[in-house]
């Protein structure tokens, strides 16, 4: 039997505070897992009691916001996790991606961060089985992280069996190839048609490395930047779109709290931000 | 039966939202956003009868908002709009007008005078009008 | 496979990066050039004067915003006061700018703190109880605690009392009542309320 560590009250307080700083709104049911992360975090930062812990959070001094995301944060990662937004990328986006593209033109798609490249190997594999105009165009996937080991652990592309939970058996069959040990890894095909590369973020000068993009997946990323440099870093992939082009954050993720740099679309399936698209001139200027 | 009307107020100062939900919620579904762009994003996602909003919030302010709101498709576009704000020179009510407000009330507002307010926004379209 | 893999390349001409250079590129007619200029200024602290005149007269949007971002970044005074000319800008939109950027600059706020809650103009006062958040609380509370004793305009004491219900520590309460005592209205009165209960909700032992 758990004691409940905080108040009714203490716990509607707290979930305003995260609420106004991220925008995510964590109810009744999550009571007992947010009240295990307050503890953790009460540890951590050796505050004694609710007031002295909240104190602390509210102390810009202290930067304790982003650890307390964090430790809200579930790190797992599984193929098609998410899947609505790989849905409203076929069902929508790509529409307007396509719209005065040649056959044959190009679409590039970024997935950062991309961790174990979960996230841009679902997309590929999404793309080959559910978008019809696959063939059309030329299209390129890239992952991106900060951190070089789980890029090189996503070029290996080599996955337990819990990573693989959402697939069917014949898209395992399809796209895997077993390994001992419960292990399977994307085969030869695909893995060589992903690309990674690592990346801050933060560095405009590295993010121009890359070009723009048609579609950028920027899930649960920006939610541990501060707000200094999360405007940065909204700048940056503002900048690394293409006209026109489609930014996806996390689920519980809002650019109400960041930037009003993007316009806001909502679809069937998901909310998705956009860079305006060039404004054609009604009136071309005559040199 | 029609069904009961939806207020979305937008206010980034938590305590204006909850004098106005107290107000309000007896007779009224209430929903918030904190700002602009927040208020954006909510809007599609059920049908709301009435906008009260704030002018000064972080991201995007009212103004802003509510031009951005009269550009959109005529179903959202045309949902009336209360601005409540600190604001009440010539110049500012002006600008609320131009930016699409329906009605301005100036900060702090009185009970009574704001939900005579509303029910008569309210009133000029009847739940079931707005999809 | 319609998957393609392609060598990454820089493929946009290397922006120019000394400062003369990118002072120039301010007075570019392309938006886009003073946009990329205004963003790598934040690394010249010198450059604030060539920021502030840009903003005087920028007309687009993103690239004051990106102006603004690199002034907050410097989190000097100099800095934070050429942002706090817009504070009382007419268009709203440059208001919430500057404000969101001053947000971003918590030593220069708590030291600007109580010269802006003195302000003679109101509605400074007002963004200023709001400003108060980025503050270390203790701070804060210190300077809105002045605004509660003596503060004529109702909406600045809400102002005050709308952050002090989230950061108020019980030493706040007796000035909140007092405040409650001089000041009456239905708004503000309900505020204290909120605001009393929520400090001393905070401070209650865990259930047992």
């Amino acid at each position: 039997m758990t004691t409940e560590l905080v108040t009714a009250e203490q716990f509607r307080q707290l979930c305003d505070y995260l609420y106004r700083e991220t925008g995510i709104m964590f109810s009744e049911q999550k009571r007992y897992f947010v009240e295990r992360r307050i503890a953790e975090r009460m540890a951590a930062t050796q505050t004694q009691n609710f007031a002295a812990y909240f104190a602390h959070l509210h102390d810009p001094a202290q930067a304790e916001l982003a650890p307390f995301i964090n430790a809200f944060t579930v790190n797992e990662t599984y193929f098609y996790r998410e899947d609505y937004q790989l849905r409203c990328l076929t069902r929508d986006l790509l529409k307007s991606c396509t719209a005065g593209k040649p056959p044959g033109g190009a679409i590039r798609i970024w997935s950062l961060p991309c961790a174990t490249g979960e996230e841009p190997y679902s997309l590929a594999m999404w793309l080959l089985e559910n978008w019809p105009q696959v063939d059309d165009y030329e299209i390129e996937i890239i992952g991106s992280d900060i951190d070089t080991t789980v890029l090189q652990a996503a070029s290996a592309a080599i996955y337990g069996k819990r990573a693989l939970m959402r697939l069917s058996d014949d898209l395992i069959a399809k796209y895997f190839e077993p390994l001992e040990g419960e292990r399977w890894r994307i085969i030869e095909d695909l893995r060589g048609s992903v690309q990674f590369a690592p990346v801050n973020a933060m560095e405009p000068a590295e993010i121009r490395k890359f070009g723009r993009f048609d579609v950028i997946f920027c899930r649960n990323m920006l939610i541990y930047f501060d707000d200094s440099s999360r405007r940065v870093a909204a700048e940056n992939l503002f900048e690394a779109l293409l006209p026109g082009g489609y930014l996806c954050l996390g689920h519980a993720e809002s650019m109400s709290r960041i930037s009003g740099l993007f316009e806001i679309c909502r679809f069937d399936d998901a909310i998705v931000y956009r860079r305006p698209p060039a404004r054609r001139p009604r009136f071309e200027k005559k040199p | 039966m029609s069904r009961t009307q939806r207020i979305l107020i937008v206010d980034d100062a938590s305590l204006v939202r909850l004098y106005y939900r107290n107000i309000l919620a007896p007779r009224f579904e209430i929903e918030e956003a904190l700002n602009g762009l927040e208020a954006l994003e909510k809007l599609h996602s059920q049908p709301v009868d009435l906008l009260i909003v704030d002018i000064n919030m972080p991201k995007m302010d009212g103004l802003s908002f509510l031009k951005t709101l009269r550009a959109l498709p005529a179903d959202i576009a045309s949902i009336p709009a209360l601005v409540i704000s600190t604001e009440a020179a010539p110049a500012d009510l002006a600008a609320a007008r131009q930016a699409g407000a329906n009605f301005h009330l100036r900060k702090p507002v009185q009970p009574e005078t704001l939900l005579r307010y509303v029910t008569m926004l309210c009133a000029a379209t009847p739940a079931g009008s707005t999809p | 496979m319609p998957l393609v893999k392609k060598t990454l390349a820089d493929p946009k001409p290397p922006a120019p990066t000394g400062l003369p250079a990118l002072t120039a590129a301010l007075q570019s007619a392309k938006p886009e050039e003073r946009w990329e200029a205004a963003r790598q200024l934040a690394a010249f602290p010198e450059s604030l004067p060539a920021l502030a005149a840009l903003l005087e007269s920028e007309p687009d949007a993103r690239v004051r915003e990106a102006a603004l971002t690199s002034l907050a970044k410097s989190n000097s005074l100099a800095g934070f006061d050429i942002i706090l000319r817009y504070l009382c800008a007419d268009d709203a939109a440059l208001r919430t700018a500057a404000l969101d950027a001053l947000k971003l600059m918590p030593e220069p706020v708590a030291a600007r703190l109580d010269a802006l809650l003195a302000d003679p103009d109101t509605d400074i006062r007002v963004l200023a109880c709001d400003l108060a958040r980025v503050a270390p609380p203790a701070i804060s509370q210190k300077s809105l605690a002045a605004i509660l004793q003596t503060e004529p305009e109702v909406n600045v004491c809400a102002a005050a009392v709308d952050l002090l219900a989230e950061i108020g520590t019980r030493e706040i309460l007796p000035s909140l009542a007092a405040c409650a005592q001089r000041v009456f209205d239905p708004f503000l009165q309900f505020s204290i309320e909120m605001a009393t209960a929520q400090i001393k909700a905070r401070s209650a032992p865990p259930p047992a």
